[in-house]
């Protein structure tokens, strides 16, 4: 799974690595994977193999870990088009696979999903999903629950009509699609969802602006096998000019709840109504048992981009905790009884109010969606990157080009309060709030995993992988590796029985467009430093390499 | 009209002129090109100005697919292969030429710059 389990805890069971030997962590391994470009999501070890995939043209490596030097078993090549390129709102990335059933599950830039034979790298079958002659792309990693194999598509900045797909897993094929808005049957709308408000999809836009109305899912997806429900975030509604679709914008900036054999809704909730500010719900939903206001509860946290964390029973979507984990300007509180945030009117945009300043968290979110957290049920924590950054918001009227950018803003960034960037911290979700921070100089956009050692571990944009003990946040190691980290740690059992860690470096993602003069394989693209980050591009450079760590 | 970076058979392009703007001497037409590359879209991926986003910036001297007002003209109209959509099919000619016209008044640095850190 690319969050370890149905879950997504990346908790690892492993102890090996603890506070008290995490000095003594070195390199053991590295790899180039040739690309040169945002490597977020992480590794996948299955047995003793690790499986790469690699930013646009999305190659995957088998690497043999029983062999010294890991060599290569096999490489699979696909075919993937180059127009997917310039149709990827935010660098040509891809968050990785999944393993079910003997396949290697992944999704092309281009809109396609693979099954590669997990042994001899040879494709069992290949589907289309998206169409990016509509703006959509699909660098997200699939998931499987049962025999189904759930995919869903980027294109919030292009004016997608957003959906969820449930594939089969053993042909492939497109067994269901759901929207994300629009008509209750092409949501899949079960008659006794939402008690009896039927067409939530439609009646909270304005005419037909749901068609075009964004709602991507780019992000992670969860699975209660006993709820039998999927859990997954919906991103932000377009155009960004929020004028141009008057009403809640529902299922926009949401969870969802599904049944994964057919696909049908069963609950949602909207963290973010009728956004002004593109904050994406895409984060990860960690699904975690505990005791909330003396009761033992089945819920799911995840941190939204709009800077609240929310703990949610998982079963109706009742909003338990929602406190803020970032620095947060756009709303002072959200209601726990009616699941609204109290919103600051004064920081609401639109093409009529001009541009409006004091946004905070920017749209890069107070954690963004491809920084995944981790829980560990140790400690009882919740392990997540943060950015502390504001913006300003200037949105302008925008028409709709198929397969052509459908924004409507422009969003330049400041820093947020306390000179710092970013932070890694811990997070009590049954009490709402910080146990503990360490401040980062640049936002921090990677993703992290906590080990049964007590160990977590994270990189940063100028390319340092730390590890620091879960308790108490106390830095115990780092290392540089190269090249910024945007993707997701994993640990995992050596064919050795030794504990290894695996991360990559590679910056990229939205800090492709925003660290300046990282890229120098291009000498038609010299890019001028991010007013915000001026000096970013002074600790590191684009890069693309595999990294494992080990005692 | 050459295509010198289509050519790759014996080296030697056809026999034909260089295509010219012309609207270069119309002073109204980068004003009705600053309004096309923002209603067309054009700056959700080259940016507010032109100055690059996800996109290449188109006013900073560089050019990957040349800088001519033909090649301009043809990665418009036919678009280019990491995901520049060919305009042709929606864009008039006058249209193109009034987009290279205002990417033309932009300032540019008179040489490239080549030293990101000062």
């Amino acid at each position: 799974m690319p969050g370890k389990d149905y879950s997504a805890t990346r908790f690892s069971g492993l102890s090996q690595i603890t506070p008290a030997n995490a000095s003594k962590l070195r390199p053991i391994w590295s790899f180039s994977t040739g690309v040169l470009g945002g490597h977020e999501g992480q590794p996948l070890v299955v047995g003793s193999t690790m499986y790469v995939v690699t930013p646009f043209p999305n190659v995957l490596y088998a690497f043999d870990l029983t062999r010294e030097g890991y060599p290569l078993k096999w490489k699979y090549r696909p075919d993937v088009n180059p127009a997917s390129v310039g149709i990827a709102c935010c660098d040509a990335i891809n968050r990785g696979a999944v393993y079910a059933d003997g396949k290697i599950i992944y999704n092309l830039l281009d809109g396609h999903t693979v099954a590669v034979d997990a042994r001899s790298g040879q494709e069992i079958w290949k589907t289309q999903i998206a169409d990016i002659s509509q703006g959509e792309t699909t660098p997200m990693a699939p998931f499987v629950a049962g025999n189904r194999v759930i995919v869903g598509p980027s294109g919030g900045e292009f004016g997608i009509y957003g959906w969820v797909k449930g594939l089969d897993l053993a042909t492939g094929k497109i067994v269901w699609t759901a929207h994300n808005m629009g008509p209750d049957t092409l949501m899949l709308v079960r008659p006794e969802t939402f008690g009896g408000g039927a067409g939530l999809g439609t009646s909270t836009w304005t005419g037909d602006s749901w068609r075009r109305g964004g709602g991507p899912v780019w992000g992670w997806i969860t699975y209660d096998p006993q709820l039998d429900l999927i859990y997954f975030g919906v991103g932000n509604p377009g155009p960004y000019n929020p004028e141009q679709r008057p009403g809640e914008n529902k299922w926009t900036n949401s969870v969802l709840a599904r049944r994964p054999r057919d696909g049908s809704l069963v609950w949602g909730y909207q963290f973010t109504p009728h956004d002004s500010w593109d904050y994406d719900s895409n984060a990860e939903m960690i699904l975690a048992d505990f005791v909330v206001g003396g009761r033992l509860r089945k819920v799911l946290v995840h941190f939204d981009k709009n800077g609240f964390a929310y703990t949610l029973d998982r079963a109706t979507g009742e909003v338990l905790v929602a406190e803020p984990f970032a620095h947060v300007t756009w709303a002072k509180s959200i209601n726990r009884s009616t699941g609204l945030p109290v919103v600051d009117t004064t920081k609401t945009t639109g093409a009529s109010r001009g541009n409006v300043q004091g946004i905070c968290p920017s749209l890069e979110g107070g954690k963004s969606p491809a920084s995944p957290a981790a829980f560990s049920p140790r400690t009882g924590l919740f392990y997540t990157a943060t950015n502390n950054l504001c913006m300003s918001y200037q949105a302008v009227p925008v028409t709709r080009i198929p397969g052509t950018p459908y924004i409507g803003a422009a969003t330049p960034y400041t820093a947020g309060p306390g000179g710092n960037m970013g932070s890694f911290i811990a997070w009590d979700a049954a009490r709402g709030r910080k146990v503990w921070e360490i401040k980062e100089k640049f936002p921090v956009w990677s993703g992290s995993v906590v080990t049964a050692g007590d160990v977590v571990f994270y990189g940063t944009l100028d390319g340092w992988f730390k590890a620091a003990d879960a308790r108490s946040g106390r830095q115990l190691w780092k290392f540089k590796v190269g090249s910024g980290v945007v993707g997701a740690p994993i640990s995992f059992r050596g064919p050795d029985g030794k504990q290894y860690v695996a991360i990559y470096a590679g910056i990229g993602g939205d800090w492709f467009l925003l660290s300046g003069d990282v890229r120098s394989d291009d000498p038609a693209d010299v890019r001028p430093p991010a007013d915000f980050a001026p000096d970013l591009a002074r600790h590191t450079s684009q890069g693309g390499i595999v990294w494992i760590f080990g005692l | 009209m050459r295509y010198p970076q289509h050519v790759f058979a014996g080296g030697n392009p056809p026999p034909a002129g260089e295509l010219a703007n012309p609207l270069a001497r119309d002073s109204g037409s980068g004003a009705d090109g600053e309004k096309i590359f923002s209603s067309m879209n054009c700056d959700g991926c080259h940016g507010g100005g032109a100055t690059g986003w996800v996109g290449p910036s188109l006013v900073d001297g560089r050019w990957r697919y040349g800088g001519s007002d033909g090649a301009l003209y043809q990665s418009i109209f036919y678009g280019r292969p990491r995901g520049m959509p060919a305009y042709g099919g929606i864009l008039s000619s006058s249209a193109i030429w009034k987009i290279i016209s205002y990417i033309r008044a932009q300032p540019k640095p008179v040489t490239v710059p080549t030293e990101t850190f000062k």
